[in-house]
């Protein structure tokens, strides 16, 4: 599934990392969040694997427990408290710096999301504007619908990418003021 | 448990603290538990009422020590020494200018522990005399992380005060504390959204924490009302000659009002480990918790009673004990420490102070008793309890019960 953004300008090579195999019992959904800020800094802050809590603020903390960074890195990521979740081991799939993509899956842990896997995209708007797509297919949980989980899931995602934008923004306008 | 409920009654007339037994069996089921107390003592009143107060060398301690404890992998088996302080020291005495007759504090007792989870996020707000011989108890549950309950602890008593000033004539308690919870809950969103990066002694070093908040229960005790108002899902219950008489009511996702409110709202009550506002959050309202407003709001539900010569006890606590405890059994628990505790001599007698100090003892044994009673039925949050001792005339009571 594309976004469908005319102001923004997929390749079919980086359009490919969107288009998720999606089985039976299975959903699929994208969050898109514009940011005032260069692809660049957003890149800076999103290639970072063994730093998630930098910007999602469900994230406790989170520990590299195999790999230096790169493609086949584990982590075992800690979620802060009142959540219907504990702890999630993220396995990282895709990390293009030319292409500006990232992609991990949910390998393990204490949550009702089994076989997650998400891309995330930048694509860059302008020298100063960046438009991150980020999209994901995952389990429908026993006892759910496939809108409970799309809610559910998209209100996580919303919420990081906001986060993503105040903290880029914010290391944007510190940049300047340097 | 009535192994515990027992162990109190056999004690006799004054129960001396509760210890673990030296039996091998108790110890071993003890142990498992990483008991954490913080017993909380009262704050006296400040001649500058209005001043913020020096924060508790004490209380940074303790949020240290659970920093370095949730980075550590060893887990803490030994059992910590239960510290109480008993409220002793003498309230001074206020004059009021509508010379309404003024009532010493009421004894009361509090504990607040982390136990099974990893990080200890509740914070209890006891303020003897906070105005006008009014007394104000608050338990704050955090989620997310610790601070916003912090703040709550910290400057919630004070923005009630300043409302109750305000509204110095005219004092509607309902819109009084509507209004102080709103305060609160715009001190905190605007603080998360400060681009000032502050220090929060966890591990979430991030300066946006939209996706932390708290519960507030807080009660408000008058010389003739008590005034309960609440935000989430700790609870206030009355112990009324046996009765117990909940003044408040928890706001979960699914109570039928709370779901129709969210859903008029466009949001959505998903059931993902129980019910949550859109699969994410088990509490419908609370202080902080920006990202999930308009659904999650943190206007309080306000309740105002008549205080009665039948009143007995006032309890509130977080839901680590309301989980696995019934308001019946805790009314009962707390009426049974107050029942053993000592009759009262008469004023002047050199058993006086004893008696003082050992009604006071009465209210903490009972929080330490529904702690460990929670702890023991296997509740997997951090429990706080504060214990309010309502009888009139505590001096000269006959206990006739």
């Amino acid at each position: 599934m594309s976004p469908n953004n005319p102001s923004t300008i997929v390749s079919d090579a980086v359009a490919r990392h969107h288009t998720h195999v999606v089985s039976p019992h299975q959903c699929c959904s994208a969050v898109v969040q514009e940011i005032a800020a260069p692809v660049s800094t957003v890149w800076s802050v999103v290639r970072r694997f063994d730093n998630p809590q930098a910007y999602k603020h469900f994230v406790k903390s989170c520990h590299v427990i195999l790999g230096d960074g790169d493609v086949g890195t584990l982590r075992e990521v800690r979620v802060i408290s009142g959540l219907p979740a504990a702890v999630s081991t993220e396995r990282l799939d895709v990390l293009d710096d030319e292409r500006h993509v990232i992609g991990f899956s949910m390998v393990g842990g204490d949550h009702r999301l089994s076989n997650y896997r998400s891309v995330t995209i930048l694509h860059p708007r302008s020298a100063t504007d960046t438009v991150v797509v980020e999209s994901y297919v995952v389990d429908v949980p026993a006892g759910n619908t496939t809108e409970d989980t799309r809610v559910f899931v998209d209100t996580i995602l919303r919420c990081n990418l906001q986060s993503l934008a105040k903290f880029a923004e914010n290391l944007t306008n510190k940049l300047h003021q340097r | 448990m009535a192994g515990i409920c027992c162990g109190v009654v056999g004690e006799g007339d004054t129960p001396a603290p509760l210890e673990p037994t030296t039996r091998p069996s108790r110890r071993r089921s003890l142990d498992i538990l990483p008991l954490k107390y913080i017993a909380d003592m009262a704050v006296p009143p400040s001649d500058g009422s209005r001043k913020r107060p020096k924060l508790d060398l004490r209380d940074r301690d303790n949020v240290v020590q659970n920093c370095d404890e949730s980075t550590g992998h060893k887990v803490v088996k030994k059992e910590a020494k239960v510290e109480i302080h008993d409220n002793i020291s003498e309230t001074k005495n206020v004059t009021v200018a509508d010379a309404s007759e003024v009532e010493d504090s009421p004894k009361f007792g509090v504990t607040s522990v982390c136990g099974r989870r990893r990080d200890m996020e509740d914070s209890v707000s006891v303020r003897p005399s906070f105005t006008q011989g009014f007394h104000y108890f608050g338990v704050f549950d955090g989620h997310g992380c610790s601070h916003v309950a912090t703040m709550c602890k910290e400057r919630l008593h004070e923005i009630v005060n300043e409302e109750i000033d305000s509204a110095r004539e005219n004092l509607e308690w309902k819109l009084t504390m509507e209004n102080g919870f709103a305060r609160m809950d715009d001190e905190v969103n605007r603080r998360s959204q400060s681009n000032q990066t502050f220090t929060c002694r966890c591990e979430l070093q991030t300066p946006h924490c939209d996706a932390v908040g708290s519960t507030a229960v807080v009660a408000i005790v008058t010389p003739d009302k008590l005034v309960v108002s609440n935000c989430g899902d700790s609870r206030a219950v009355l112990c009324r000659k046996g009765v117990a008489i909940p003044l408040s009511s928890d706001h979960k996702p699914d109570r039928p009002d709370e779901l129709l409110r969210v859903q008029s709202k466009g949001g959505r009550v998903i059931y993902w480990d129980g019910p949550r506002v859109l699969g994410v959050l088990a509490m419908s309202r609370a202080i902080g918790d920006n990202y999930l407003k308009p659904y999650v709001i943190s206007e309080p539900e306000v309740t105002v009673t008549e205080r009665t010569e039948e009143d007995e006890c006032l309890i509130l606590a977080s839901d680590g004990l309301w989980d696995v405890v019934s308001n019946e059994t805790a009314c009962g628990v707390v009426r049974m420490c107050l029942k053993a505790q000592k009759p009262p001599s008469p004023p002047g007698s050199p058993g006086s102070d004893v008696a003082a100090d050992g009604s006071d003892r009465a209210c903490s044994d009972a929080s330490i008793l529904l702690t460990k009673l929670a702890l023991a039925r296997h509740s997997s949050d951090n429990v706080s309890v504060v214990v309010v001792d309502l009888r009139r005339d505590q001096r000269q009571s006959s206990n006739s019960n």
